[in-house]
């Protein structure tokens, strides 16, 4: 099971939850699956089938704009968090 | 001093000559302001002289009146920008936002916003010519600072502007606010109803410029096939090549943006104000146009970083920080974009807190766009939590880096986006600081007082590219699509040769355009090192497994005997069987031709970077004067590749940083003027403001780069607002929670002028 720790402003879609266990071997399952129990997740998050321009994912800690078809591997551990730039 | 943890190496962490400093040194180098083209002519930019206000016309008819104007250009010329965010390089940007601070269109939103453009054959002309156009405007009311662009009474800058929530929207009234994001975790009631202490306070900070030395430039040629040439000064040539084909309408493939040597860009090079411009007017006049900034351009029109406002709580019990609530809001400038998210993200990184709220909100107001500046975001969120850890750590009567060790974050602590941290070194520059000569010296004397902070910066990772091809005498040519802001060059040319088992002076690094190499992000997110230096070792591979292949050839046995070390391939089984680099580079025409390797990577495992500071001030009582008496910044670089060029990033981060504390801010007049936009009256530090630097290198290997790498050049600007406010409080009494502590400041706190 991958676990989706839910950003502050998406945990109202989720009865206050802060924490999903799904089952999924890629992050745009994830993302599906975290819809089904939170509808609306999926499309605060993603749009024309990629995440949204502005956001990223931590996937066990490593931030990237990942593809939706990034792989998860067992007890993956994700995260939304905004997209950053540096200087 | 450094603290090692690493394997030892032949080149990395040796100090050799810069392989560009020759040509520096010797005037030889090529900047913007150096391209002189055949029939080159220079533009001028006509920039709004109101903050705020609607552009009803735009006459030009008098400025090409003007003999020697070859072409003149509004926001008509350009085509129509689309309405779509892009991730254009490094972050998501606003098509249409990015072409209206280009060139305004219907409105514009700061003094000195880029109105219309004029290409002479003289810049004199073009200057006189763009005076000459005639602009009405209906001038509107500005809003300048942070708290008052969020009153739902503000004067809007976007009618059409709500706030956006994560993917979806607040109160869906128009707004100045464009975003708010917030971090959440635990129980912030909980804790505060539970702790010993419990501080609230308010901090601000001003914009501020990064300062570079050489201003925005740009030569650009429209050639008669329909393509483009950009000469110009960026961090990112591939960002330049996509963001002008964005405003333009063109494919990349038919621009070629040529990366100049860089006077200094500190975040601020990665956005484009004068490309598309100076495309269009050679596209109009049929000759190359350039088109340099004025020092005033420089400091009116583009991006500095954002002023701020930030409200903190936080609640002490026994040696743990409990609880931290927090608001952030910080001007965006013109458009949206401020790096408020990273300031969230950041401020409570160094430490692990486990109930927190923080709201940030990223405002627009009449200032010019924001942009990237060093750690962006980081510098102002700290200023404010390390001042709250340093006051609660004074009231406990703790030692104030001992409260900070007591709350380090370690690998496997979260940060307030949720992100588990791998192996970090926040501990250690903390303990390094502890030990460290400095905060082990007594500090005596009136007035004086000694302050410490600490910072965090993510570091990027992002996408690379490198060629490394075999000369016949056995050198390398490696050629890299990064700008060299800070010392690349010689950092990647030396994991190169620590890879090859070379001597550095074997690797000839070359900065190459966007036709020459495949694609590069930005230099920013103190990422080159690490992520171009993560390419750089798969080339490196390449390179030795060829090499093995070639000397297979040329001893006459089996590869699989071969193996390849200390800059030759040997035999496993004939000591005697051994060739150099050199010697099979040598021979590459009769193995099977040019010997070449190349890496392209989207680089993964980017180690985060921490620093501590340990600072010594004296403040006249008189004038209200901050003497640094005393500086050292410790920082867990990782591994250090060149040890001197890491010093420097850090003295030079310092160095930023006790400006941005002490002296430097954007001053602004209520209409909206910039009041100090020359180095004349914008104060900068200098060399007689400052001590020498001193410098802990800490080491904690990143385990996600085969040398250790992590990013150096951005978290030594965090620390130094606060470290130098907290020493400002020890030495007078006061705490000072508004930047900068100028002496005006300082004195009307200590003499209750204020």
């Amino acid at each position: 099971m991958a676990v989706l720790h839910v950003p502050a402003l998406l945990r109202p879609l989720c009865g206050g939850s802060d924490r999903l266990e799904v089952a999924a071997r890629t992050l745009g399952e994830l993302l599906r699956a975290a819809d089904a129990r939170c509808p609306g997740i999926y499309d605060r998050v993603a749009v024309d089938g990629a995440l949204r321009p502005e956001l990223a994912v931590a996937i066990d800690g490593e931030m990237q704009s990942f593809a939706l078809h990034e792989p998860l591997g067992p007890g993956a551990d994700v995260t939304i968090v905004p997209a950053i730039g540096g200087g | 001093m450094a603290a090692t943890e690493h394997p030892s190496y032949k080149v990395i962490g040796t100090r050799p000559v810069r392989p560009d400093g020759v040509e520096k040194v010797t005037g030889k180098a090529q900047y913007g302001a150096d391209v002189r083209l055949p029939g080159m002519i220079h533009g001028k930019i006509l920039r709004s002289p109101h903050a705020h206000a609607r552009v009803l016309s735009i006459d030009t008819s008098e400025a090409e009146k003007v003999p020697g104007v070859m072409a003149v250009v509004t926001r008509a010329d350009f085509p129509v920008a689309e309405d779509v965010v892009q991730d254009l390089g490094e972050g998501a940007v606003s098509v249409k936002e990015l072409s209206d601070n280009v060139l305004a269109s219907d409105k514009v939103l700061y003094r000195g916003h880029a109105v219309a453009a004029v290409a002479a054959t003289s810049p004199h002309i073009a200057e006189e010519a763009a005076g000459r156009i005639r602009v009405e405007y209906a001038v509107l009311p500005p809003v300048l600072a942070v708290r008052d662009a969020m009153r739902e009474d503000a004067p809007l800058l976007d009618e059409q502007r709500v706030t956006k929530e994560m993917g979806g929207q607040g109160s869906g009234r128009p707004s100045n606010v464009a975003s708010h994001l917030r971090f959440a975790g635990g129980d912030v009631e909980a804790a505060f109803a539970a702790a010993d202490e419990v501080v609230e306070r308010e901090f601000t900070t001003k914009m501020v410029h990064q300062g570079y030395i050489e201003p925005q430039n740009s030569t650009a040629s429209w050639n008669a096939d329909g393509t483009l040439t950009i000469w110009t000064s960026t961090q990112g040539a591939f960002v330049v090549r996509s963001q002008v084909a964005e405003v333009l309408r063109l494919p990349v493939s038919q621009i070629r943006v040529i990366p100049m040597e860089i006077g200094g860009g500190f975040g601020g090079k990665i956005p484009i104000y004068l490309d598309p411009v100076a495309a269009l007017l050679s596209k109009k006049s049929g000759r190359p146009v350039k088109i340099v900034m004025s020092r005033t351009d420089v400091f009116e029109a583009t991006g500095p970083t954002s002023g701020s406002y930030i409200r903190m709580k936080m609640a002490r019990k026994d040696d743990r920080i409990t609880a931290v609530q927090a608001t952030l809001a910080y001007e965006a400038g013109a458009y949206p974009g401020s790096a408020v998210g990273a300031g969230a993200m950041t401020m409570l990184s160094p430490y692990n807190i486990e109930n927190f709220v923080i709201d940030a909100y990223d405002v627009c107001v009449n200032k010019p766009k924001t942009s990237a500046y060093r750690a962006p975001g980081a510098p102002a969120a700290a200023f404010a939590t390390e001042q709250m850890i340093d006051e609660l750590a004074k009231n406990a009567k703790l030692d104030p880096l001992e409260l900070r060790l007591k709350n380090s974050a370690h690998e496997g602590t979260r940060m307030v986006n949720g992100a588990v941290f791998p192996r970090i070194g926040a501990e250690e520059t903390v303990r390094a600081a502890l030990t460290s000569p400095h905060y082990r010296s007594p500090i005596e004397g009136p007035n004086r007082g000694r302050g410490v902070a600490s910072g965090f910066w993510f570091n990027a990772g992002l996408q690379s590219s490198v060629v490394a091809s075999a000369n016949s005498d056995g050198t390398v040519n490696l050629i890299e699509g990064s700008t060299d802001i800070g010392g690349t060059r010689a950092s990647l040319a030396m994991q190169l040769a620590e890879t090859l088992g070379l001597p550095f002076e074997a690797v000839r690094p070359t900065v190459a355009d966007t036709d020459s190499i495949s694609y590069n992000d930005v230099t920013g997110g103190s990422r080159v090192t690490f992520a171009s230096g993560l390419a750089v070792y798969e080339a490196g591979q390449e390179l030795r497994k060829e090499m093995v292949r070639r000397a297979a050839k040329l001893l006459g046995v089996d590869e699989a005997e071969l193996v390849y070390e200390d800059g030759g391939v040997q035999s496993t089984r004939d000591a005697t069987k051994r060739l150099r680099f050199s010697e099979i580079a040598a021979k590459a025409g009769q193995t099977g031709g040019p010997i070449a390797g190349k890496g392209a990577v989207q680089a993964r495992g980017v180690g985060a970077a921490f620093g501590t500071h340990v600072v010594d001030v004296e403040v006249d009582p008189e004038t209200g004067k901050v003497q640094i008496l005393r500086y050292t910044a410790v920082q867990d670089v990782g591994t250090a590749v060149h040890p001197s060029y890491v010093e420097g990033q850090i003295q030079g981060g310092v160095a930023q940083g006790v400006g941005w504390a002490l002296n430097e801010e954007y001053y602004y007049d209520e209409s909206g003027r910039l009041l100090n936009a020359s180095y004349l009256d914008y104060r900068m530090p200098t060399a007689l403001d400052l001590p020498l630097i001193e410098t802990v290198l800490v080491e904690v290997p990143n385990p996600g780069h085969p040398y250790g790498v992590r990013g150096v050049g951005e978290v030594p600007i965090v620390p130094p607002l606060a470290a130098v406010a907290n020493a400002i409080a020890e030495a007078t009494g006061h705490r000072f929670r508004d930047l900068p502590i100028s002496p005006r400041r300082i004195m009307e706190e200590t003499q209750g002028l204020a």
